[in-house]
């Protein structure tokens, strides 16, 4: 299924940081809205700013329009201030998108577990995440940081346990 | 002696007789006429052209008042109440994207599109009339004559004439610049700068500073590809109260 831009896309302006506040507050939630459903369109996890610049999201070649360094750094500030996305190092040149929270994550693993009636078994991260049993499942492919941290929430709930095992780690759902 | 049945006041008596015995088969044809025209009314666009024209050579004005004899009767009245309840919806429902301006055929196609396909049909001179019925209200509408239509203004924007022409002249590409302004009405370039960023204040027009040469100012009312998008849960949610 292809992307579907939403209409600010296509509008030049879009790409202009707004001088107006009021537009500058819906402009930017625009934004994180796009860079979020094309992380999640793409399953991309991490970002890197070099390449991000050169990414159709925040450089529309079609228009000739790009969204400048400052500006795209205020937009990820912003994703920042909603826990969608997280500073991997202090300069600021690589980040973890999270366009589905861990908590969210948590829930739908938890979900597969339960209706495949797979509660008290183990699993390995490995089979969870890229087993061939999980691969009609939207977690399936996730990354095994995310995995890790939406298993945390799930233990946090009480819900599940992460145990180390001889070759890596695992996990029991209760 | 005097003769009884003639005198001024007789006479008077029996015209008097003779209008009310015409005034009773006048309302019943009325009846009669309204009760077959009712249907039409709410149907034809046309037909409603028509009534209202007629209307008005005669002085009439069925949407003077709710209460109106026209009204209560054709259910006229009714038909613009909630056509204007509908504009007030789609107007508020794209406010957060346009700042509250909205050219009347994206109007029209959205009004339309809300009704659905077994629904009566809704001309633009409909709306038109609606718009003028909600202004009298006191509703916050106003129209705005551009490019042989109009812009449908539904949020109190203070626009004076200056702000009218401006977005006249914006309307053939979507955007205008300063130079645009100062070259077509001849204005000093503090005149053209103060209109435009009263416009990028009231959320009408949005500032694009990649355009080769100048600035432009963007208006999303008149951006042509957004005008059958409809909105998405997701803008939805980002509509603030």
């Amino acid at each position: 299924m292809s992307f579907e831009w939403p209409w600010q896309y296509n509008f030049p302006p879009f790409f202009t940081l707004q001088p107006n506040v009021d537009t500058r507050q819906k402009q930017l939630a625009a934004w994180c809205s796009l860079a979020l459903s094309y992380c999640r369109h793409h399953k991309l996890y991490t970002l890197g700013i070099m390449e991000v610049q050169e990414c159709p999201v925040f450089n529309h070649k079609n228009i000739d329009r790009k969204l400048s360094t400052e500006a795209i750094l205020i937009v990820f500030e912003e994703l920042r201030k909603k826990g969608n996305l997280e500073w991997l190092d202090k300069n600021k040149t690589q980040c973890l998108v999270m366009w589905r929270r861990p908590e969210e994550w948590g829930k739908l693993i938890y979900q597969w577990v339960s209706k495949n009636g797979m509660v008290n078994t183990v699993f390995t991260l490995y089979e969870l995440a890229n087993g061939d049993d999980t691969e009609s499942e939207e977690f399936h492919g996730l990354e095994e940081w995310m995995l890790i941290r939406s298993l945390q929430a799930l233990q946090t709930d009480g819900k599940a346990e992460v145990i180390t095992m001889d070759d890596g780690k695992g996990v029991k759902f209760f | 002696m005097h003769r009884r049945g003639v005198g001024a006041g007789a006479i008077a008596k029996k015209k008097l007789a003779e209008m009310s015995k015409q005034l009773e088969t006048f309302k019943s044809n009325l009846e009669e006429f309204a009760s077959k025209h009712k249907q039409e009314i709410r149907k034809s666009s046309q037909f409603r052209v028509q009534f209202q024209e007629m209307c008005a050579t005669i002085g009439v004005d069925p949407l003077a008042s709710g209460k109106g004899f026209w009204s209560e009767m054709l259910g006229v009245g009714d038909f613009y109440y909630e056509l204007g309840v509908q504009i007030i919806e789609v107007c508020l429902a794209l406010k957060h994207r346009n700042g509250g301006l909205i050219t009347l055929d994206e109007l029209h196609h959205r009004v339309l599109k809300g009704r659905g396909k077994f629904a009566q049909d809704v001309s633009q001179d409909d709306l038109v009339r609606a718009i003028k019925k909600l202004k009298v209200m006191g509703n916050g509408f106003g129209m705005i004559p551009v490019g042989g239509s109009y812009l449908v203004q539904s949020v109190p924007a203070e626009l004076n004439m200056d702000h009218t022409v401006v977005l006249q002249l914006a309307e053939k590409k979507g955007y205008v610049s300063v130079s645009e302004i100062r070259e077509s009405l001849k204005w000093e370039r503090e005149r053209a700068c103060h209109v435009l960023d009263h416009l990028l204040k009231e959320g009408l027009a949005w500032l694009d500073s990649q355009a080769s040469g100048e600035p432009q100012y963007w208006l999303p009312a008149l951006f042509s590809e957004l005008t059958s998008r409809d909105v998405t849960p997701e803008e939805a949610n980002q509509i603030t109260p």
